[in-house]
Formats: structure tokens, sequence, C-alpha cells
């Protein structure tokens, strides 16, 4: 099992079939999960929760009898998270269905951003940067800005096309 | 911490006073003209027209400006 793992909000526990959240601020101590499982949820040990030590189906079942969405969980294969039924009360679909997006263990990797150095023309950056110019910054978003290359613009430092009037030969 | 991940490439995009295009990060540049491809980490692109080593700065706005 990988260790105790950091998240908004909480701690995240993984095995090889489930991830189980740990949401410490919703907690009422209802003490159900450790009076049904100890093994897995002792409050004595650190890391509190351990997944390695009972069958998934115990897990999930001592996690569905949480009173409030201070542990839920869901199946490491998205696929098996789409038809979830509402007997499974703290499956993060019907308790934090934000959970469902995180894409586990990978992060997705941010795209890249595209710089094109047009033919005696201006360079244009499509994506997600910052930009600094003229003392400003400014977080650009999926989008694209076309930067003068030839000098004789007269939206500095923004093209205004002037690159042709100007005969710009590189 | 990996939670929640950033909306952006980590590319920073600087222009210069009276300088260069400064380029940083994650990027690929692709130079239209001269049929190249790279993804050089961080460049210098000339803006003043006036390099003779495009599309990249070799400091000839420094001379025009003296």
């Amino acid at each position: 099992m990988e260790k105790a793992k950091s998240f908004s909000g909480g701690r995240r526990y993984r095995n090889e079939e489930i991830t189980v959240y740990w949401k410490p601020s919703a907690c009422v101590h209802a003490t159900y999960c450790f009076a049904e499982l100890i093994e897995v949820f002792d409050p004595g040990r650190r890391p509190w929760i351990d997944l390695s030590r009972a069958p998934v189906d115990k897990i999930i079942e001592t996690v569905n009898m949480c009173p409030t969405d201070a542990l839920t969980w869901k199946w490491n294969d998205n696929e098996k998270n789409r038809d979830i039924s509402p007997d499974q009360t703290n499956h993060v679909k019907f308790r934090r269905p934000e959970l469902l997006e995180e894409d586990l263990p990978e992060t997705p990797k941010p795209k890249s951003v595209v710089v094109k150095v047009m033919p005696d023309g201006p360079v244009i950056l499509n994506g997600t940067f910052t930009l600094r110019y003229n003392g400003k910054t400014k977080e650009v978003s999926d989008s694209l800005i076309s930067v003068c290359r030839c000098g004789a613009s007269d939206n500095m430092p923004f093209c205004d096309g002037k690159h042709r009037k100007a005969g710009f030969r590189e | 911490m990996e939670e929640t991940e950033k909306n952006t490439t980590g590319t920073i995009v600087e222009v210069t006073d009276e300088g260069p295009l400064s380029i940083k990060g994650n990027f690929v540049l692709n130079d239209l003209k001269r049929n190249n491809v790279s993804t050089p980490g961080e460049v210098l692109l000339c803006r003043c027209g006036k390099s003779s080593s495009q599309p990249y700065c070799d400091g000839s706005h420094c001379k025009k400006q003296a």
C-alpha cells in the first residue's frame, strides 16, 4: 500500500483496488469505523488507516457505515465508479463527487505552450503561460498572443501587421 | 504536495524592455521559416528585427540604441 497522501481537505489511502478518503473536519466521532474494523481503522496507529489489513469488501462496508463524509471511498478503476448503487452510501459519487475526477496516482501533465515563429512576421504564443511586459504580469490561459519581431509595430510589444509595410525580411 | 493540479504550464514569457523576448519553461518552438522544431527550455527571441542570427537575439538592439 502506498503511503498516506495529503490532498485538499484531508488524506487519502490506497490499496490495489480502492482509495479511501479521510476528511477529519467532518468526523463526529461516531466510532463505527474502528468498532467494526480496528485492523484497518486504528486511531492509535500512524497511519491510522491501513487498507492492507482486511478484505476490500469489508473495508467498503465499514466506510459505508460512517454517518458523515469523513470517510468516503472509490474504486481505482474509474470504469467501476460509473454504476454505483445508492446503498454504497459513502461512495464519493454521493458524498464528494469532485473526487471522482481526481486522477490518481499520476497528475496529468500540463500541455506545452506552442511558440510559432512566423516567416518574416510575428512570433505567436499559444497556450497557458505567465506573460510579463511593460512592468505588468498577466496570466494567459489557453489563448494566443502575437508578439512583434520586426521592431516596427505601433502597438508594442504586440504585432499590428506593420512588418509587411516595413518590408521585414529576416 | 501533489494535490490540486495547477492549471499552468509553468512557462514564463517576458518582454524585456528594449530587449528580446525571453521564453522559459515547457514550450515547443516551431520556426516556420527554417523549418525547425525544438524544445529548448529557454530562448531569447529578437524583437528589433536587426539580429543576424534570426529568430534569436544577438544583441544588435544594444548597438542601435547606444
